[in-house]
């Protein structure tokens, strides 16, 4: 029974965390509306057990815990690879942003030579 | 009357970007030198001011790729009907300029490669493990792409209006002479090679160790297999 009530209990601190981020624009909305539906999914299986372990029968998994583990990875896996994604578009416009500011800069001192020679 | 660029990619090439700088000035084609310091710790930009390039200078180092990749920007915003990328070690010889200009001057051609393997020669030909590289690069990226190009890594290279403006819109970063080849190839352009003789690297060393090329030909492999599987249109690098 402790071992539910911790679930519950460290499911919902995640749940909210993702909601006081929120709160505190720390997270925008595209980026939190995962975590949020991710943490919400878990404190809903903490406390509706029956229904995690019904769906781990279903799906042929002798133990639910490897269930667990097993949504768990795929969680992460496919977060990591949107992070990765993610990462690339920063990347590429931070990329863009210093090509950028290097032609800018020449300009201007182009124009500043054309005004004061 | 075309307009003729030169782009000079340099990173921390003090000592060296000036004598480049020079080299292709007094070459016989009449063109604006651009040299895009890549975010430099010496004083690269300086010298090259000095010898009268315009300079752009990078606030951080993003690689060759990227630095050309700004040449082709510049060149695209002005007007440029011709660009060409050299080396700022003194690997490449200005004196080539004129014949690597000619075919696109002619329209006979989008990208023209000076080539280190198409005549014999004594110049310098890189050493053996870079050379069994570049022959396993020649035969897949000719293989891919049907071309019958033999020096994929050279750096030394013309590009038309055509290629400026694609290139300043993507370019790849990561092994940007092989598999710019293939991009180009991808995009219809039609590629030539002019034979060159170059010199060795005065200074520096070569960024590829004989025992880490094994690996480097496999992120290569992998790079230029990638690439036949993007899509043709790539605009989001066109900020």
């Amino acid at each position: 029974m402790t071992i539910r009530l911790l679930a519950i209990l460290i499911s919902s601190v995640i749940f909210l965390y993702v909601l006081d981020l929120v709160r505190r624009r720390k997270l925008t909305f595209k980026y939190a509306l995962a975590w949020l539906f991710v943490s919400a999914a878990a404190v809903i299986s903490a406390i509706f057990h029956k229904l995690l372990f019904a769906v781990a029968a279903w799906l042929g998994f002798e133990l639910p815990s490897n269930f667990i583990f097993f949504s768990l990875m795929c969680v992460f896996v496919v977060l990591s690879l949107l992070l990765t994604v993610f990462l690339c578009q920063q990347n590429e416009r931070n990329n863009c942003m210093a090509q950028k500011i290097s032609i800018l800069e020449s300009s201007i001192a182009d124009l500043k030579k054309k005004i004061s020679p | 009357m075309t307009k003729v660029l030169i782009i000079i990619p340099a990173f921390n090439e003090a000592g060296n970007v000036g004598a480049a700088v020079d080299q292709v000035r007094r070459s016989s084609v009449p063109c604006d030198i651009l040299v895009v310091d890549d975010g430099s710790t010496d004083t690269t930009a300086q010298e090259a001011r000095a010898h009268k390039a315009v300079v752009l200078s990078l606030p951080f180092n993003l690689g060759i790729g990227g630095a050309v990749q700004t040449g082709f920007k510049y060149a695209r915003e002005h007007g440029y009907d011709i660009a060409v990328q050299i080396d700022g070690d003194g690997q490449h010889d200005a004196s080539y300029l004129a014949r690597l200009i000619e075919p696109i001057e002619r329209q006979q051609a989008d990208l023209v490669i000076g080539s280190r393997f198409l005549a014999p020669s004594d110049g310098f030909k890189s050493t053996f493990t870079r050379r069994v590289g570049i022959r396993f690069f020649v035969s897949l990226i000719n293989m891919l792409t049907a071309t019958k190009i033999t020096d994929p890594t050279s750096g030394f290279r013309a590009y038309s209006r055509k290629m400026i403006a694609s290139f300043a819109m993507y370019y790849p970063h990561d092994f940007p002479e092989p598999e710019a080849v293939v991009v180009a190839k991808r995009a219809n352009a039609v590629i030539l090679e002019i034979p060159v003789v170059m010199r060795a690297r005065q200074g520096g060393v070569s960024s590829i160790g004989s025992i880490k090329s094994l690996y480097y030909m496999l992120k290569v492999t992998v790079a230029i297999l990638l690439h036949m599987i993007r899509r043709r249109e790539r605009h989001e690098n066109d900020h």
